[in-house]
């Protein structure tokens, strides 16, 4: 009864903060509306290679820009001053100009990801345009098979953006809102009143994790419904599964902002502490870059964090509609991770 | 419902760079409105937050109600009243939310339209907090303080920052608390405030009590019962020559001279005399009666108000 009227006073006050709750409905919205109309349709942002002109153009230099074309490569033509002039500028990744009797390609060092990828497309469409242009058999390629780990094909970028998007979300809710303003709320004095009634701290606790967790899941709500009405994806996994591990993760990202804010005596100090979390555990998730080459201990003190299982098994259920089965051990780190968070935020939460 | 209602012995507290409280030894009987009389800094907030649980003691005694916190913290929590010296509530809660909202922590509540009678903010009743005067807010947080029907009523610094009519008013409710049966323990800077509301009181300086009693018996222990006054237009001259003619202290306050005397009715011809010879240019003339004001300044030195 207790803990209903705490949450129930939590939602009210909430709610009276118009700005902030817009705001904090909308942007996952808005994100999700600009990438996705950015990428609609295609299996993600396309990679660019700036193609230098050739001051007269021959055969091959047609034959050339029409296979790189047709690996997928957004090409663009520039003059040798236009593409010299971007270059310096730093926006080239990938550039193919021409050099003595054929062709150099040219990567820039700082956007070795894009480079590297766009190389591997601009070398095929070489060999493609040689094999068009002396009349013989296109070369044979290995067959290449875009697939989730839930085995389904037919991905495209929304789809994959927005579940990615719903964990975020919560991760930074939890990490960022409920920390700072329970920090910023204590260093204004605006729970030394509630020191002096007998309200149990885990009361106080627990209401606010619960307005959070029904708030995620409202957000969550709005953002399933634009992705099904204006991009036409929905979740191919049971919802009562979706909404469990959005609970689960909700509930241990909410604990962690409450345990990381009784480390911080200001709002400025817990910016700090935040990002020090907040930072590895998304580096650290495998969702940047893999950690395959990383060194032995690394990769099993990673495997330990909860965000990337956390993600991994919210896809699972809203891409492949899968059942949790084989995320059990994941969940369980969520899970412990969420309950010793909440453990230590009990302990050390003071109210002034 | 026999023992005192608060008890206190050898209470210390340190925080790094100063004593806050020094050995403070207090016992409040029950239904008495008991004060702390003291200037900023002189402990009196340190001494009632230990008291009221939120600040930890590094030792001494308390009881509170024949109870103390080690083993009975939330009894204690639920038979006493609290109102910070500046409470801080969510900017967009209402008065009567925050009643309904404190009364829900509480056994036993009183009710929010009541309290709101009570301290006269009834029209405000559905304000968000942050709308209301400093004045309004005030009589919120007594009306917070009230929320448990409580048995101890803590109030700290209740009028300061307070217009005199605003003052008045919560002397009112101050004074209908003790009618209830309440014990209240405030504390003050204000000597007038603690004349007016307290049956007894404890002058508190650099965390240590140096008096306690009546407000009455504090001025007649003095034995100095009457003051005169000399006023100047501008800031009073330095007295030291003067009272060595007069052979009495004089003490120099902003545009007077102060000369506290047992007698008078003695004091005044003599005095007369003297600053006619000294050609002593005051403007006026006054005799008072000592107040708490006095007391202090006799017992250290210094004027509360410094």
């Amino acid at each position: 009864m207790m803990l209903w009227r705490q949450f129930a006073m939590e939602w009210r006050l909430y709610s009276r903060d118009r700005v902030a709750m817009f705001w904090t409905l909308a942007f996952p919205v808005v994100l999700l509306l600009g990438f996705g109309t950015m990428f609609r349709d295609s299996g993600g942002p396309k990679l660019s290679v700036v193609r230098v002109l050739t001051p007269a153009p021959t055969a091959r230099d047609a034959a050339f820009d029409q296979a790189l074309t047709d690996q997928q490569l957004n090409v663009q033509l520039l003059s040798k001053a236009e593409a010299e002039a971007r270059w310096s500028r730093g926006e080239t990744a990938a550039q193919v100009e021409p050099s003595g009797d054929g062709y150099r390609l040219r990567l820039n060092s700082y956007l070795m990801a894009q480079g590297g990828a766009a190389a591997g497309l601009v070398n095929q469409a070489w060999l493609v345009a040689q094999a068009r242009l002396s009349g013989g058999p296109e070369p044979l390629r290995i067959p290449v098979q875009v697939e989730s780990p839930g085995h389904r094909r037919a991905t495209n970028y929304v789809s994959f953006l927005l579940p990615g998007l719903l964990g975020l979300n919560l991760v930074s809710m939890g990490l960022f809102s409920v920390g700072m303003v329970n920090v910023s709320y204590r260093e204004k004095g605006k729970f030394r009143r509630l020191a002096v009634t007998p309200l149990p701290k885990w009361i106080f606790l627990l209401g606010q994790v619960l307005h959070r967790l029904t708030l995620t899941i409202l957000q969550a709500a709005i953002l399933l419904l634009v992705g099904r009405l204006v991009f036409g994806i929905q979740n191919q996994g049971s919802f009562s599964l979706l909404l469990l591990v959005m609970a689960l993760g909700t509930g241990c990202f909410m604990a962690f902002g409450f345990a990381l804010c009784s480390f911080a005596d200001t709002s400025e100090g817990y910016a700090a502490i935040s990002n020090l979390v907040f930072l590895p555990l998304m580096l650290l998730s495998g969702v940047y870059f893999t950690l395959d080459s990383a060194p032995g201990w690394l990769q099993h003190t990673v495997a330990l964090l909860p965000l990337a299982p956390f993600i991994r098994a919210l896809r699972a259920v809203f891409n492949d509609g899968a059942s949790l089965a084989g995320h059990g051990l994941g969940l369980g780190i969520v899970a412990a991770w969420g309950f010793a968070a909440f453990l230590l935020a009990l302990r050390r939460f003071r109210w002034s | 419902m026999t023992g005192p209602a608060l008890r206190i012995r050898g209470l210390r507290k340190s925080f790094p760079k100063v004593l806050a409280v020094d050995g403070v030894e207090l016992e409040v009987a029950r239904g008495e409105v008991f004060g702390l009389l003291g200037p900023n800094g002189a402990g009196k907030t340190t001494t009632l937050e230990i008291i009221e649980g939120i600040t930890p003691a590094d030792s001494g005694e308390i009881e509170l109600l024949g109870l103390n916190w080690h083993q009975h913290a939330a009894e204690i929590r639920s038979r006493i009243g609290v109102q910070l010296q500046s409470t801080s509530l969510f900017n967009k809660i209402t008065p009567r939310e925050a009643l309904e909202l404190y009364g829900s922590y509480y056994p036993k509540s009183r009710s929010a339209a009541d309290l709101l009678a009570l301290v006269q903010l009834e029209e405000k009743a559905d304000a968000y907090h942050i709308t209301l005067s400093g004045g309004q807010q005030q009589r919120l947080a007594l009306a917070l303080a009230l929320v448990n029907d409580p048995e101890l009523v803590f109030l700290d610094e209740p009028t300061t920052g307070l217009d005199p009519q605003a003052r008045r008013s919560l002397w009112d409710v101050v004074e209908k608390m003790k009618g209830e049966g309440r014990t209240v323990m405030l504390t003050t800077h204000y000597m007038d405030e603690a004349e007016a509301l307290c049956d007894r009181l404890a002058i508190m300086d650099h965390g240590q009590v140096i008096a306690t009693g009546t407000p009455a018996s504090l001025i007649a222990n003095l034995e100095i019962p009457s003051v005169v006054e000399l006023t100047f237009q501008d800031a009073a001259p330095d007295p030291t020559a003067f009272a060595a003619r007069l052979g009495q202290a004089v003490t120099c306050r902003g545009d007077l001279w102060e000369i506290p005397t047992p007698d008078p009715k003695a004091l005044l011809p003599r005095l007369l005399e003297a600053a006619e010879a000294a050609s002593v240019p005051f403007q006026q003339v006054h005799v008072r009666r000592a107040t708490l004001e006095d007391v202090f300044l006799h017992r250290t030195g210094r004027s509360l108000r410094e």
